[in-house]
């Protein structure tokens, strides 16, 4: 096990340098100009952005600069952004506001996706289990920028000025039900493939030999379901969430600028606006980090909840 | 990274089902008996597809997009890249005889606007779709049929697409080369999408080249080439075909929301998802902008999912 | 010296609003109500908190609310003086400044005149990079600080200012100057404590992030840029003046107008002074009384790129675009009647404006057309607009305006920031049009022609068009040094004839201030500047 952890970390070495190699490549193809960042709107005195780009290294050749990057990674020091604000500090605020996000989505997924799959199989072939057929394709083609506005307006604002303050309309002053509506747009997409998995993962377990024996044992459908049924599917399910852990981290933009969340994604979107390098390159590589473990622990997951399945 | 296992979320709409396979579905119970003369797989398929109302119901929805970004002028008289037609002084007014859709902050015709909008939509979905599937394909077939250095260093090539996030390496492309123009967007979608086509193709190959009549093909000396395209080819297609045509959906969604964050088409090209994003400000007061453009984005997304689905179903093996 | 840059119809630059009463000297008695802090509505500052560098309508809201100006200006625009007790001159060049005594620090060191030199030579010192560099370009001295590119700096100091006791500092001019007290309310003068400067000469990293000032409010603590979505203020007791009568002054930041506007109604915010076109229908119904609509001092102008390229250099060409834009129902339609159609390059708020003096800034689509097409003008248009602003509407309904009136193809394109559509001008990526704003910093009729129109705001200033014209700056120079106020805006209208007569930016319209505040307070004033008064508002318990 400790063995395989190992090998799969060297594994991602490569990948975490390749990356940032790329991303690195294609902000250094056209860079920002801190001057024009920090200029607002008005010009900087002339000389003064030739000073801002040497602190910058922008004059500098590709590979000296990612050098330069990768020392500092290794000192811990990811550089400052063109407004002067060091990027360990913002990453740290901007992170913990999407993971909370995430978590929440997470969370919006696996109660409803479940919960609907289970609900279909149990009905499979009835009216029940083609409504659920139905809210499936709905969640899945209504992209997540209609649901986020139509739900903001109804669910936030509408909900709001009739006095039922559960959704607030935008931001995190609320703590965590501000994380509800965005998390439920995050997810929507996912609920749908994970309602579907449930259901496929149910139908075939109710067929399978074991479950006919423990039927004929006399065991309640309730016993047979719960406790034989969902444990052997619980594997895909699983795994399906473990990996959307690392995908939905990098896919929150949309959502954060819809709901005012001051999350990583926006970050980035506005880093790329400037094509700030310091704040792309670092926030992308942590994204891939998160990522490469995720599935590592997915994959550690399938050991532990599958026996037959050995990581040597 | 264990390629067979499922390909992670989408995260919020980009690029859709983003290559990961719809959850096997039970068998479907089996139609009326086969027709008696001898079936092709392809012929078979076909007799299957038909009697679907997915399929037919999807193809007719795909069939009327289509026809709509090739002839918009089929739909509606009114050109809104004619600026004349908008009126400034009628603008945000609701549905009526003369704007079955009302109009929008600019006072031009949002009927019109949409009807026009399906062109971008259909060229992006169906253009980066048949991108992925050539470059992601073949190079999943070399890659599968070698093995070797040439696999790995692919494979590995893909992890690192795989890890960064989609969304923003599009957001990142579009911002540094950003024309705005259909094809920029159509390139960016693509140079991130096709790792996906890749594993999904690789996969597919190995297994099928370990089957017993390659292997006996290659006993029998055939050329590399022969085996890759006689024997191989035409055996691993059908997954690639399928989550190409899922992916269209995926890469119309995707299109929308780049345009939304403002690095995919600029005005005066027309696009559902710019429509959206203009239209939100003021969705309240007017939302006929913003609800149209979001409806025929969604039912092509549909079609598009509920296609590549009835294709899978008709192109897979089943119990006779 | 700015632009526009907020979709917030302009917030004061200049940071005068703060004690418009200030000088009355009355102190109030504080009858605090409650703990719950004012809040009030903030985009992301876009800079550390540099005193000399956050001339932006965001972070310079932060910075009225700490720092007090030398001069204040009343509701007529008259320049009343604030911390300064006398600023005096006998030739508009050498000017000496005595301020009050009294004002001290947050930190309780007093003001001396010794702060004031030592920020005006910190800001305008080209290896600090500050925003108000271009505003110190009068005093002697400044070019020291500013030597050709690549030559490194033989002093830190101007010798155009000097010392001459605790309270008293004097400041020469390189010319005459007659508006230079009138400047003196703008925020790139404020003074910086003793405690802001590290070591090194240069202002730290803590004091960037948790100012110290002399105004009305302290910080409690440091602001993140980027992480925190709040920044909270204290009175500061011991301020001379009139105080403010409430204890805690809360910034909410916010990236989206709209969703601060649903924070308003949903009782979550209690100040929103920058309320979108699209919620202005609403608000007036649902605020009444707490809705304010008011004219305001900036202009919205399209630019033509004179020094980049000559697409546009037949002025007739210019006029038939200004004679196709339909600014009455932009203003009424694509901005609710949060604009004005403009009429002149001076705002109506400054001494000086006259309405209907550009006689090409009417609607004549059949004229238009007509000179258009009778001097050839191009058969493409090209129309820029930086996008992190509410500006794509009313640029896609100009565009509109062009397209039917004069037949052309019009491109609009988007830029991430004002300033890269002025380098990509520059660097000939681009060369079309260009939207283009002012908010005034000081209210004098100068503020609106040489920071924008004159040949040295080619280099240090905001000529983003590039033209350049003669007998333009001899006026202006007549104007500065003339005798009189009188005198002075006669030059200075003569100097608004050359440009309304050659059109290197076509004014398109003026802004109101729209704002709405909750039921938690009253007596909310924003001045001409569109600065809060901060000592007016009282709580509602």
């Amino acid at each position: 096990m400790g063995r395989y952890v190992v090998r799969r970390l060297i594994q991602a070495i490569p990948v975490v340098l390749g990356a940032t190699l790329l991303i690195h490549a294609v902000v250094f193809a056209l860079p920002g100009s801190p001057a024009v960042a920090r200029a607002g709107a008005d010009g900087l005195p002339p000389g003064a952005a030739a000073l801002l780009r040497e602190h910058y290294r922008l004059g500098e050749p590709f590979l000296v600069q990612y050098g330069h990057y990768l020392a500092g990674l290794f000192r811990g020091d990811l550089g400052v952004t063109f407004a002067g604000v060091p990027v360990a500090d913002l990453m740290a605020g901007r992170f913990q506001v999407t993971v909370n996000l995430v978590v929440t989505a997470l969370v919006v997924e696996a109660v409803a996706g479940v919960g609907l799959g289970l609900y279909g199989a149990l009905r499979y072939g009835g009216a029940q289990d083609a409504l659920v057929l139905g809210v499936t394709l709905v969640l899945i083609s209504v992209p997540a920028l209609v649901t986020g506005f139509v739900l903001q307006l109804l669910l936030g604002v509408r909900l709001r000025q009739a006095g039922v303050g559960l959704f607030p309309v935008a931001g995190i002053a609320e703590g965590w039900r501000g994380y509800l509506l965005p998390g439920f747009v995050l997810a929507a997409s996912s609920i749908a493939y994970l309602a579907r998995l449930t259901r496929a993962g149910l139908l075939e377990a109710l067929r399978a030999g074991y479950i006919r024996t423990a039927v004929a044992k006399g065991l309640s459908r309730r016993r047979v379901v719960g406790l034989h049924a969902l444990r052997n599917m619980l594997i895909p399910l699983i795994t399906y969430l473990g990996a959307d852990l690392g995908t939905l981290m990098g896919g929150t933009v949309i959502t954060e600028t819809i709901f005012n969340l001051p999350g990583v994604g926006r970050q980035l979107a506005d880093s790329i606006h400037l094509r700030e390098q310091p704040v792309i390159v670092g926030t992308v590589t942590f994204l891939v980090l998160v990522y490469i473990l995720a599935n590592l622990v997915v994959d550690l997951l399938y050991a532990v909840l599958d026996p037959r399945i050995r990581h040597e | 990274m264990s390629d067979a296992r499922v390909p992670a979320g989408r995260g919020d709409g980009f690029p859709g089902p983003s290559g990961r396979p719809w959850p096997p579905v039970p068998p479907v119970p089996p139609g009326p008996p086969a027709p008696s003369r001898p079936a092709s797989l392809g012929n078979d398929a076909w007799n299957d597809l038909r009697r679907r109302p997915l399929f037919t119901g999807s193809a007719f929805l795909m069939g009327i997009f289509l026809v709509m970004s090739v002839f918009p002028q089929l739909f509606t008289s009114v050109d809104p890249y004619d600026a004349t037609t908008c009126v400034l002084a009628e603008a945000r007014q609701g549905m009526s005889e003369f704007h079955w859709f009302g109009t929008d902050n600019l006072g031009c015709d949002v009927y019109a606007r949409t009807v026009h909008g399906a062109r971008n939509s259909v060229v992006v979905g169906g253009a980066t779709a048949v991108l992925t599937a050539l470059a992601g394909g073949s190079l999943g077939l070399v890659a599968g049929f070698r093995g070797g250095a040439t696999d790995t260093l692919l494979s590995r090539l893909t992890e690192v697409f795989f890890a960064i996030p989609a969304v923003l390496g599009a957001l990142l492309l579009l911002t540094i080369f950003r024309t705005g123009e259909v094809w920029t967007v159509v390139a960016a979608l693509a140079v991130l999408a096709w790792p996906m086509t890749f594993r999904i193709t690789r996969v597919e190959v190995i297994t099928v080249r370990a089957q017993e009549y390659v292997v006996a093909a290659e006993a029998l000396g055939a050329s590399a080439a022969r085996i890759m395209f006689r024997h191989i080819l035409p055996n691993a297609v059908t997954p690639v075909i399928v989550i190409s045509t899922v992916n269209v959906g995926g890469f119309v969604a995707a299109e929308a929301g780049l345009s939304f964050l403002g690095v995919g088409l600029r005005p005066p090209d027309v696009s559902w998802g710019l429509m959206i994003a203009d239209a939100r400000g003021r969705f309240l007061e007017a939302p006929e902008p913003l609800l149209f453009p979001a409806l025929f984005l969604s039912l092509t997304v549909l079609a598009a999912i509920m296609l590549g689905e009835a294709v899978r179903d008709a192109l897979a093996p089943k119990p006779r | 010296m700015r632009i526009v840059k907020s979709a917030r119809p302009i917030a004061g630059v200049a940071l005068l609003a703060l004690g418009l009463t200030a000088c009355g000297g009355q102190a109030t008695t504080s009858g605090s109500v409650g703990d719950q802090p004012v809040r009030m509505e903030l985009r992301e500052p876009q800079k550390l908190l540099y005193p000399g560098d956050s001339l932006e309508t965001e972070g310079s809201e932060v910075m009225a609310a700490i720092f007090a100006p030398l001069v204040n200006y009343t509701d007529e625009g008259k320049v009343v003086d604030n911390v300064a007790e006398s600023i005096k001159t006998s030739d508009s060049r050498v000017w000496t400044i005595r301020i009050k005594p009294g004002y001290t620090w947050h930190n309780g060191e007093p003001l001396i005149a010794q702060n004031y030199v030592d920020s005006w030579n910190y800001n305008a010192n080209r290896d600090n990079a500050q925003g108000a560099n271009g505003s110190f370009i009068r005093v002697e001295g400044w070019s020291d600080l500013n030597p050709p590119e690549g030559q490194p700096l033989k002093t830190k100091k101007m010798r155009g200012l000097r010392v001459i006791d605790d309270r008293t500092f004097q400041v020469t001019l390189t010319k005459p100057f007659s508006q230079f007290k009138t400047m003196l309310g703008y925020g790139v003068f404020f003074p910086v404590p003793k405690a802001a400067l590290g070591p090194d000469g240069k202002i730290t990293d803590e004091y960037v992030k948790k100012p110290i000032g002399q105004g009305y409010f302290k910080f409690d603590k440091p602001y993140n840029k980027g992480v925190d979505q709040v920044i909270e203020l204290s009175r500061y007791d011991r301020f001379p003046g009139k105080k403010p009568k409430f204890d805690k002054l809360q910034f909410k930041i916010y990236t989206d107008s709209e969703v601060a506007f649903n924070d308003l109604r949903a009782g979550d915010l209690d100040i929103h002074d920058s309320l979108s076109p699209a919620a202005i229908a609403g608000a007036k119904a649902e605020f009444g009384e707490r809705y304010l609509d008011q004219v305001d001092a900036g202009v919205g102008y399209i630019g033509f790129p004179l020094q980049f390229n000559n697409t546009y250099e037949n002025v007739k060409v210019r006029e038939a675009i200004s004679l196709a834009i339909d600014r009455r129902t932009i203003s009424e339609t694509v901005f609710s009647g949060t604009r004005a159609p403009a009429d002149d390059f001076i705002n109506p708020l400054i001494d000086g404006y006259r309405a209907n003096a550009c006689t090409v800034c009417v609607y004549d689509p059949a004229r238009a057309r007509a000179q258009y097409v009778e001097n050839n003008g191009p058969k493409v248009l090209e129309l820029g607009y930086n996008s992190d602003d509410a500006h794509k509407e009313w640029i896609e309904a100009v565009a509109n305006n062009l397209r039917a009136n004069l037949g052309v193809k019009v491109k609009v394109r988007s830029f991430e920031k004002f300033a890269t559509m002025f380098n990509d001008l520059g660097d000939r990526r681009y060369g079309g049009m260009f939207r283009a704003g002012w908010a005034m910093d000081y209210p004098s009729a100068e503020n609106y022609l040489s920071p924008i129109f004159s040949t040295v705001a080619i280099e240090n200033g905001s000529n983003f068009s590039g033209w350049s014209n003669k007998e333009f700056d001899s006026l202006l120079v007549k104007g500065d040094t003339a005798p009189s106020q009188r005198e002075s805006l006669k030059y200075y209208q003569q100097a608004d004839d050359i440009l309304i007569k050659e059109l290197p930016y076509i004014p398109v319209y003026f802004y109101r201030t729209n704002a709405a505040f909750s039921q938690n307070i009253r007596g909310l004033k924003i001045n001409m500047l569109n600065q809060i008064e901060w000592a007016e508002i009282e709580k509602v318990s």
